[in-house]
């Protein structure tokens, strides 16, 4: 599979704090990868690095071969941002021809465009006008509209109901077919597990974890045991069979493929244990699970 | 060049539609030079009449409040839209669209420029020939360039409303003080020796220079020299800006 995104020993430090330190990343044509992690963990500084605005450091980020700090390079990048505000002085029509423009396309491109994202009634409408729907449609559109060869989707479908969320997979499915690689970073863990081939979980600007949604389930705990407990988190960890501690107010949670086992222990130990249940653990489990192990 | 155009028209489309500010860039300074000449236009005893002087010193007030205020504002507003970051991540080298900032206020000034040459033309105070007239617009019209830059610089740090009061602060005692709305002639001694300082001073000494005949180089070089400071505070800004 063709590679579209390069990303090697990628570091960034925003002064004593180090937000990037040594991730490796790539994306193939036609792929989607999906950028997991807590706030903080480096995918906004990542991101950043993907779309040109900040160095590697002393690693290396490519886009279809090509430094993505040079302009030209960045004709084969769309990126939607999470966040945009439109000029309010420019309409649907001119914003996406003026994107083909910049892109190096034609401006017929836009008309296609258009019509595929169900923005050509739109076209004479000011942008800052349209719904939040609309805009993030228009938004893609832009991204769209020379072809990119790599999209980059910052929560992209942060603020859409859910019909609109999955109109917006199935059109970004469609591209993906002809190619077009895909690298989105989203908080909804579970919304990218069902669009994403690859997760890879970012923490404490490293990469924890890469893999199918499946493998990273798989290789993490299925259940989580759920209790209140006056166990000290030092042992709950060294807990045989716990792979993760967690804790809620005054719950914990404990992630294990071994649930038996464990509350076995925990009743043992702890006479006065209470709140005791158990639950399957998901995908969301899983990444906690990861950044869990990352910080121990 | 094609992408140039694009960037252009966006941002000219941004002047013709936005009504309102085109009220307080192009009226307000024209309705002031028509004051100012119809109560002391018609005065003598300089080289050239104050009518036409006035051209030369609220024409550069005139050029200057304009790429003063709409680059600066506009970048503070992209800024903070996410805008500029969009821009950023496009396949345009940020210069490109940075300078069409710039050229798109031009048209402003001149607009300024041609409304107030037309005012005093009509109320008879204008007394200088096509050339030097020409002339005159043409040294506006340019030597407002690190006028435009230094506005690029503030509005990469601050908002929009944080850059209007910013720039408004740099603009009136600047043009006070440089002698652009009353002579330094009829000042206090203070406001020459601060006015040498400023480059809108100079500005205004090189658009008048046009309609006497009165030497420039001086002024030439200080704008010169300002373009290069102001140009390398805006590089300087953009790095430092928060896309």
């Amino acid at each position: 599979m063709e590679t579209v995104l390069g990303v090697r020993g990628a570091r960034h430090s925003y002064g004593a704090t180090r937000a990037l330190d040594g991730v490796d990343l790539d994306v193939g044509a036609g792929e989607c990868v999906a950028l997991l992690g807590p706030n903080g963990a480096g995918k906004t500084t990542l991101v950043n690095m993907v779309v040109g605005l900040l160095p590697a450091g002393d690693g290396v980020v490519r886009v279809c071969g090509g430094d993505p700090r040079v302009a030209a390079t960045r004709r084969r990048l769309g990126v939607v941002q999470q966040s945009l505000g439109f000029p309010t002085t420019l309409k649907v029509g001119e914003l996406v021809t003026g994107a083909a423009v910049r892109a190096g396309a034609s401006r017929s491109a836009a008309g296609p465009v258009l019509a595929e994202l169900d923005l050509t009634d739109l076209a004479g409408r000011r942008a800052a006008k349209l719904s939040g729907g609309q805009q993030q449609r228009l938004q893609l559109a832009m991204a769209l509209v020379a072809d990119p060869r790599l999209l980059v989707l910052d929560e992209p479908t942060a603020g859409l109901d859910l019909p609109a969320r999955r109109r917006f997979w199935r059109l970004l499915a469609h591209r993906r077919e002809r190619g077009t690689g895909v690298l989105i970073t989203t908080h909804l863990i579970e919304e990218s597990a069902a669009v994403a081939d690859r997760v890879v979980v970012l923490d404490g600007g490293r990469v924890r974890a890469s893999g199918t949604p499946d493998e990273l389930v798989a290789r993490l705990p299925d259940r989580t045991v759920i209790a209140k407990t006056s166990i000290g988190r030092a042992r709950l960890e060294a807990l045989p069979g716990v792979v993760s501690v967690r804790t809620d107010g005054e719950h914990v949670h404990l992630g294990t493929r071994t649930p038996e086992a464990v509350l076995r222990v925990l009743l043992a130990e702890d006479p006065g244990l209470s709140g005791l249940r158990v639950e399957s653990a998901g995908l969301e489990e899983a990444v906690a699970g990861l950044m869990n192990r990352g910080a121990a | 060049m094609k992408v140039f155009g694009v960037e252009l028209t966006d941002e000219l489309r941004g002047i013709v539609r936005e009504p309102a500010a085109l009220f307080f860039s192009i009226i307000m300074p024209v309705a002031f030079f028509a004051l100012f000449v119809s109560l002391f236009g018609k005065l003598g005893g300089g080289e050239v009449p104050a009518g036409t002087a006035m051209l030369a010193t609220f024409g550069a007030f005139g050029a200057i409040s304009v790429v003063l205020m709409n680059p600066g504002i506009g970048v503070a507003s992209d800024r903070e839209r996410g805008w500029l970051r969009a821009k950023q991540v496009s396949a345009v080298p940020i210069g490109v669209t940075l300078t069409a900032k710039v050229v798109a206020a031009l048209p402003y000034a001149l607009g300024v420029l041609l409304a107030m040459t037309v005012t005093a033309a009509v109320t008879g105070v204008l007394d200088a020939s096509p050339g030097a007239v020409l002339r005159l617009l043409a040294v506006l019209v340019f030597g407002a360039l690190p006028f435009a830059l230094l506005s690029l610089a503030i509005g990469f740090q601050v908002g929009p409303g944080t850059a209007a009061a910013v720039l408004n602060a740099v603009l009136l005692p600047s043009a006070v003080l440089s002698g652009l709305w009353m002579p330094l002639e009829i000042m206090p001694a203070f406001f020459s020796d601060v006015a040498r300082f400023l480059p809108t001073y100079h500005l205004g000494r090189l658009a008048l220079a046009q309609l006497t005949g009165g030497p420039a180089l001086t002024h030439v070089l200080v704008l010169l020299g300002t373009t290069i400071v102001t140009a390398a505070l805006a590089a300087v800004s953009y790095r430092r800006a928060r896309s």
